[in-house]
């Protein structure tokens, strides 16, 4: 839906994903020290996963997954 | 694992995903239980410290992550210093919120609201530093362009939501993370504490307490987009479960909103979280607030019904809004810091995604009583504090004339429930409560994971929100909408919600996160089909005018299982001057349909709509007079 994975190689197990993310979509494996994207349907598109991504395995997609109700926000 | 990177295979490189084991410690004990940890939260966890109380913290999520505070961009307080005028200010408040407005409530906030910014930027919260385009990591709002990444890491010292954890562990105030609360335990007419699980392993979690402060936040229907986190009603429920009025529900805040598109979403969203907490206020605190609410009106509701109603323009596209002192108030005195909102430019428009049905800020949730300055409610031992939690009214049934306080707002109704809740514990035993309670709450809490066959809580979520976002349901209410929409409602309440089914950890918190939401939907419409009038951020197409008659809060409270209205009368002084004609005693702004209503002449004074709500229901629906 919105995150998404770039290189999961490039996972350094930080965690911070895993701590940030208030929809619980992801989860930690601490055995291969990796995060998981398990729940992406609940991604509220607030990126903020993305952006604290040490190693920058995680990326973002950009397209549409809804219409607009209106113009105005 | 892959070594070379393949777009397709997203979501094919991810790990399974693993069990995780139960918390070493299930049953925790302390004099003060805090649930939820936004402003409202740390405030009343930091005071039942002070107050010589033992504290603990339970969150949804982690401290400064779980749900709006982390989302904060203005900071507004009130500061006789620079000229703000009390006397004055109320006298305008309570027309420019059209007569709701607890002005008990919004005194309170001018008595405690300097010391909460100066406990506030001593805990570093507000801190200013460089904007995006100060730093140059900002180019023109297309996250693809702006080095979000980048900023971020060179003001991570600044980064506001590890402020939440960092002050817990100064005040050594230990919390209990990603713990869903699903009911509170009462006993003998007093709650003792809460039961909830550990998302991630779904152990179940017990909490005896000899005083509770809810502050879980309000909530909203969405699916993605405007970052509510976590927020599902979920105090709403416990408060209606166990008996307590809950009032505001007619009242939303108008995020309807657009398109969901996580892109655009992420450039405009992140800015914000990333940016400073700006310093606000100076020119709603005195006799300025009328213009400003007029203003607010022009930009906040008249427009937005008419797009609401009339859909997407032929050529809508993204705009982006330049920085300005906008979004807040701005004092006029350049030795005041208040000196409002300066944010890089911001994409706006067709981008901003939606949060349908969130509440209006400060105005619905748990109601304490009239003369309440502390958020107890009518149960021993729980108080409530914060946004969408202690529906005090405080800005009345709109957020006009008070733009940018939330944050104060809640950290000073947080800071006061805790004081109270942690001076109200040195003489009461630590309660315990009986097994069969506990284990009939257990029952209700794990009864998703029991069947057999049910339906998913994230296709409940989407049916959900495609009933509740179109604009004949939140925006341009009438008899016949709301009716047929509580029809849905009831369905879904009856023959869906004791369906949901979890078949993992992570569903249970949505089966119940959902069993909240459904019950706040069934709230708001059956208010807006009491309040027969339309007054701040309600507007019946059907009844397009303020009516002194609903000059009061409803409250609903549960009897019988069933929803019942109480209505609670106001202070004379809260409703200003009542003998005024009815074209000088309503000047904040005036719905569409209302002169022709009202037989009003067009005053050029007043913001209005050259809207017809009759563009909106090609119906024999008939505006009443």
């Amino acid at each position: 839906m919105s995150v998404r994975r770039i290189d999961i190689t490039k996972c350094i197990g930080c965690e911070n994903c895993w701590n940030i993310c208030p929809m619980d979509v992801f989860r930690f494996d601490y055995i291969k020290k990796k995060s998981i994207i398990a729940y992406p349907e609940n991604c509220q598109s607030c990126g903020q996963c993305y952006l604290h991504c040490l190693g920058h395995s995680l990326g973002f997609s950009d397209e549409s997954t809804s219409y607009a109700i209106t113009s105005t926000r | 694992m892959n070594s070379s990177y393949k777009p397709e295979d997203s979501l094919s490189q991810e790990l399974p995903i693993p069990e995780v084991m139960p918390p070493e410690k299930t049953e925790y004990t302390c004099d003060v239980l805090v649930i939820g940890c936004g402003w409202a939260g740390l405030n009343a966890a930091v005071a039942a410290k002070e107050a010589g109380a033992d504290v603990l913290v339970v969150d949804k999520g982690i401290p400064g992550y779980s749900g709006l505070s982390s989302f904060s961009s203005s900071h507004q307080w009130f500061d006789s210093r620079f000229g703000d005028d009390l006397d004055a200010c109320l006298r305008e408040m309570t027309m420019a919120n059209e007569y709701l407005a607890n002005l008990g409530w919004y005194k309170e906030w001018t008595k405690y609201s300097e010391m909460i910014y100066e406990r506030l930027t001593s805990w570093g919260f507000l801190t200013q530093y460089p904007t995006g385009a100060d730093s140059g990591h900002y180019v023109d709002g297309d996250w693809r362009h702006d080095d979000l990444r980048g900023y971020r890491e060179e003001m991570m010292a600044y980064d506001r939501r590890t402020k939440w954890v960092e002050t817990l562990d100064r005040y050594k105030i230990p919390y209990v993370t990603r713990t869903m609360i699903c009911d509170l335990i009462e006993q003998d007419d007093r709650i003792i504490g809460a039961v909830g699980f550990h998302v991630p392993s779904a152990a179940m979690m017990t909490f005896h307490a000899k005083a509770t402060v809810l502050c879980m936040g309000g909530g909203s229907f969405k699916p993605s987009g405007f970052p509510t986190g976590c927020d599902s009603f979920d105090s709403d429920w416990l408060g209606y479960r166990h008996g307590l009025p809950i009032v505001g529900k007619e009242f939303d805040d108008f995020h309807f909103c657009t398109s969901f598109a996580p892109g655009n979403v992420l450039s405009c969203n992140s800015w914000t979280y990333l940016e400073n907490i700006w310093l606000c206020g100076g020119d709603i605190t005195n006799e300025r607030l009328l213009p400003r609410a007029q203003a607010e009106a022009k930009n906040l509701i008249l427009p937005r019904i008419e797009s609401a109603t009339r859909g997407v323009g032929a050529y809508t596209r993204t705009d982006v809004q330049p920085a300005s002192g906008r979004g807040s108030s701005v004092s006029k005195d350049p030795s005041d810091p208040r000196r409002g909102k300066w944010t890089s430019d911001l994409p706006k428009g067709n981008i901003y995604g939606a949060a349908v049905g969130m509440q209006l800020h400060l105005g619905s949730g748990i109601w304490c009583g009239i003369d309440d300055l502390e958020g107890k409610t009518g149960l021993g031992g729980l108080w409530v504090a914060g946004d969408g939690c202690n529906g005090s009214c405080v800005s009345g049934g709109s957020y006009l004339a008070a733009t940018g306080f939330t944050s104060n707002f809640c950290s000073v109704q947080g800071y006061l429930a805790g004081k109270a809740a942690g001076a109200s514990v040195s003489d009461v035993s630590l309660p315990t409560a009986n097994d069969r309670l506990l284990e009939e709450i257990k029952d209700e809490i794990y009864a998703p994971t029991k069947l057999q066959y049910g339906f998913d809580p994230n296709l409940a979520r989407d049916q959900l929100q495609a009933i509740m976002a179109p604009y004949w349901v939140t925006i341009v209410k009438t008899e016949r909408s709301l009716t047929s929409t509580l029809s849905l409602i009831e369905q879904f309440r009856d023959e869906i919600v004791p369906k949901l089914i979890a078949r993992s950890p992570h569903d249970l918190r949505l089966c119940h996160e959902m069993k909240h939401k459904v019950l706040c939907a069934e709230m708001k419409l059956r208010a807006s089909l009491e309040r027969k009038e339309s007054r701040g951020y309600h507007y019946r197409a059907d009844y397009p005018f303020r009516n002194d008659e609903y000059l009061c809060y409803l409250t609903i409270v549960r009897k019988d299982n069933k929803m019942q209205f109480q209505r609670v009368e106001l202070k004379d002084e809260w409703k200003g001057d009542t003998t005024l004609p009815y074209s000088k005693r309503y000047r904040t702004f005036r719905f569409p349909g209302e002169n022709e209503a009202m037989h009003l002449e067009n005053d050029p004074s007043i913001p209005s709509s050259g809207w017809n709500p009759s563009e909106a229901f090609h119906t024999e629906e008939t505006v009443k007079q």
